[in-house]
């Protein structure tokens, strides 16, 4: 990697106000930061603190309001609908928080729905990928369950095997263990962790520091802004002069 | 996303959401079938209507006293004299003067009370009446006022039952009749009971009734219907000294019609019928359209969803358009299909049903209103199914998962 390359994503002062019947709620102020390709970055953060919604802008699943927002060193403005779709379907992968799967739907036409969606992936490549990413996720024996039929825990791994079956770049995961007990949550972990060895991106939420210990860098953020952004070397260096004092 | 997985999404939506889905195809169902129903009613009924005027000729031509059409009218206007005159025009032939003779007609222990018509044997081949059995009436029995009479087919089945009634003797109004012949089914003409009529001589009716002018006066026209109508109308004007030179109907005191003008009167007033029936028709589709637009409104926080969640794994904007557009086209037309077919069945039985009671009534299909209610089903489940959608695709994937 040149020095020229653009980072992956990078935001300049992004500000994100949400708006509802002229009810203005500011939540991301002055954000700005960058993120190259194959980093593995946890967003820390109390609650509310806007780590959900600067993943969605990030995830290109909503808009910002102010500032800017780069995709490999292009505004995403200027991004069309069918950009972003192809972008979405192909470049970066989403795993929500409240899992957000299709209802009445089995838990594989869930994990199957973003290869309907997938320009190149061919068709006859589909099943094996789908149930590639149910056993990966450790749900080969509920394929065939409807989403209404899981545990949380259960919804959590479907949300995450239809992020991974299109083996996208980026994968951003908000709480990805969240609703796992000890034992799955390293699963999953451990999954990530192989995923950013060969090569993806990672951006995961958490609250758990176990889980964060996995990222190469934590960004911490305080009432919408980014009050830490530290690289584990860095932070290992500032635990060492706590400990230290 | 290409046509296959379009297509096997949208079944799969609606396979997914079959509540919903039948209970929108129920809407459109009701909607088509009711517009294909009532249409083809209402052409089924116009059909039956002409045949029934083209059986009669459309060059038959009545003439009657104002008094029978309009209430207070002049009722006895027409004398025998006037028919005679008619009947001395070159523009017409076949003149059957009608006395119609208000008394019950009896045999034995069964009383009945068709219509009696003092008339002559003209009037068989005006009307297109055919014997079953016997004779017809014919100028010896008016000439000698003999005391015959013809009945038509339901007449004399309820009269006679299984009995042969020719030669047998009714009781009309007191005075004993030797029936002479008895008419075929002939069903009815105009929704008059053809089959309910009993025929005897003019001038017997004349002299039983001691009535001095006649009901009516039928005949066909030699050539032109317009024609004999002009030569009639100026005849009786000059008989009854009317000056009407502005052919003001008003003026006359009696009403001469052809069967020409009948059919086109019909045919505006079956229209009317038609456009009314239509009517019931498109608000029933209407309450079909609500009960779709329910349905459609009450899953759009869901569908908005599942369109938010669409995009978030990469589907376009029309991807969502085309999906919601496979689903609407789906319903409508399996729910058209279905409605359609209902719908002229249901048109198919009515008409065989009503055959029974009017004679032969022809079942029309109306492919204009068909294509209309499908049209009209098509665009309410565009409008309620793909404009929300339309709405929700444009939204960013988070806020339209968010939507509630
Ligand atoms: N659609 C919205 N409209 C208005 N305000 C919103 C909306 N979504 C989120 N917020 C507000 O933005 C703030 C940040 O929300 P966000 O979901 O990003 O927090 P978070 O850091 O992910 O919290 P948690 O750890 O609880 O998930 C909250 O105060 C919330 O009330
Ligand atoms: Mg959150």
């Amino acid at each position: 990697m040149t020095a020229m390359t653009p980072p992956l994503l990078e935001t300049r002062s992004l500000g994100k106000i949400y708006l509802n019947d002229d009810v203005e709620t500011p939540v991301l102020f002055d954000v700005s930061l960058a993120i190259t390709k194959g980093e593995f970055v946890a967003i820390m953060g109390p609650s509310g603190s806007g780590k959900s919604t600067l993943m969605h802008i990030l995830g290109f699943l909503d808009t910002h309001t102010s500032g800017d927002f780069l995709f490999q060193g292009e505004q995403t403005q200027a991004f069309d609908d069918d950009a972003l779709a192809r972008i979405r379907a192909t470049r970066v992968s989403f795993v929500f928080q409240a899992f957000n799967l299709l209802p009445r739907t089995t838990v594989f036409d869930n994990v199957l729905l973003p290869l309907l969606y997938h320009p190149t992936i061919p068709t006859s490549e589909r099943e094996a990928r789908t149930n590639k990413a149910i056993a990966a996720v450790g749900l080969t024996d509920r394929a065939t369950f409807f989403s209404s039929q899981l545990s949380g825990g259960q919804k959590q791994r479907v949300a995450i095997a239809r992020a991974l079956v299109t083996d996208p770049e980026v994968i951003f995961a908000d709480e990805p263990t969240g609703n796992l007990d000890s034992a799955s949550g390293a699963a999953v972990m451990e999954a990530l962790q192989k995923l950013n060895d060969a090569g993806h991106t990672i951006i995961l939420v958490t609250h758990e520091s176990e889980t964060a210990a996995h990222a190469k860098r934590i960004i911490r953020l305080h009432d919408g802004r980014v009050v830490e952004d530290t690289t584990s070397f860095k932070r290992r260096v500032a635990n060492e002069n706590t400990k230290l004092k | 996303m290409n046509s296959n997985d379009l297509l096997r999404t949208a079944l799969r939506g609606l396979r997914t959401n079959r509540a919903r889905a039948a209970m929108t195809m129920l809407g459109i169902v009701i909607g088509v079938a009711s517009v294909a129903l009532m249409l083809s009613l209402g052409r089924s009924f116009q059909s039956y209507i002409l045949t029934q005027i083209d059986r009669f000729g459309t060059n038959t031509i009545d003439i009657f006293p104002v008094g029978l059409e309009k209430f207070g009218g002049n009722l006895d206007s027409l004398t025998l004299d006037d028919a005679r005159a008619v009947a001395r025009l070159s523009t017409v032939r076949s003149v059957a003067p009608v006395i119609v003779v208000g008394k019950p007609v009896r045999f034995e222990d069964e009383e009945r009370s068709p219509m009696v018509m003092g008339t002559t044997r003209e009037i068989f081949g005006n009307y297109g009446l055919e014997l079953e059995a016997g004779r017809l009436l014919d100028a010896h029995d008016d000439d000698s006022t003999r005391f015959v009479t013809v009945l038509a087919a339901d007449t004399a089945r309820e009269l006679f039952g299984d009995i042969d009634p020719v030669g047998r003797r009714v009781d009309i109004g007191g005075f004993s009749f030797t029936v002479v012949g008895v008419l075929k089914g002939m069903g009815s003409l105009l929704l008059q009971d053809l089959d309910s009529m009993v025929y005897v001589p003019f001038n017997v009716a004349r002299s039983i009734t001691a009535q001095k002018h006649v009901t009516y006066i039928t005949l066909k026209a030699a050539a032109d219907p317009q024609l004999a109508k002009q030569d009639i109308l100026s005849l009786l004007r000059q008989r009854h000294r009317i000056r009407n030179p502005e052919n003001d109907p008003d003026k006359d005191d009696v009403i001469v019609r052809s069967a020409e003008q009948v059919t086109s009167i019909v045919q505006s007033v079956t229209l009317g019928l038609t456009v009314f029936l239509g009517l019931v028709a498109a608000i029933s589709l209407i309450v079909g359209g609500i009960g779709i637009m329910n349905i459609m409104l009450a899953s759009v926080t869901e569908r908005t969803r599942e369109i938010g969640l669409r995009k978030a794994v990469g589907a376009r904007h029309r991807d969502i358009l085309w999906q919601f557009l496979c689903e609407a086209v789906s319903l409508t037309a399996f729910g058209g299909a279905v409605g359609l077919l209902f719908g002229t069945g249901m048109g198919w039985m009515l008409t065989r049903v009503a055959s029974r009671f009017l004679g032969e009534v022809p079942f029309a299909l109306s492919p204009v209103g068909a294509i209309l209610a499908l049209v009209m089903a098509a665009g309410t489940g565009l409008v309620f199914g793909v404009f929300p959608a339309r709405k929700a695709a444009r939204l960013s994937p988070m806020e339209a998962l968010r939507y509630e």
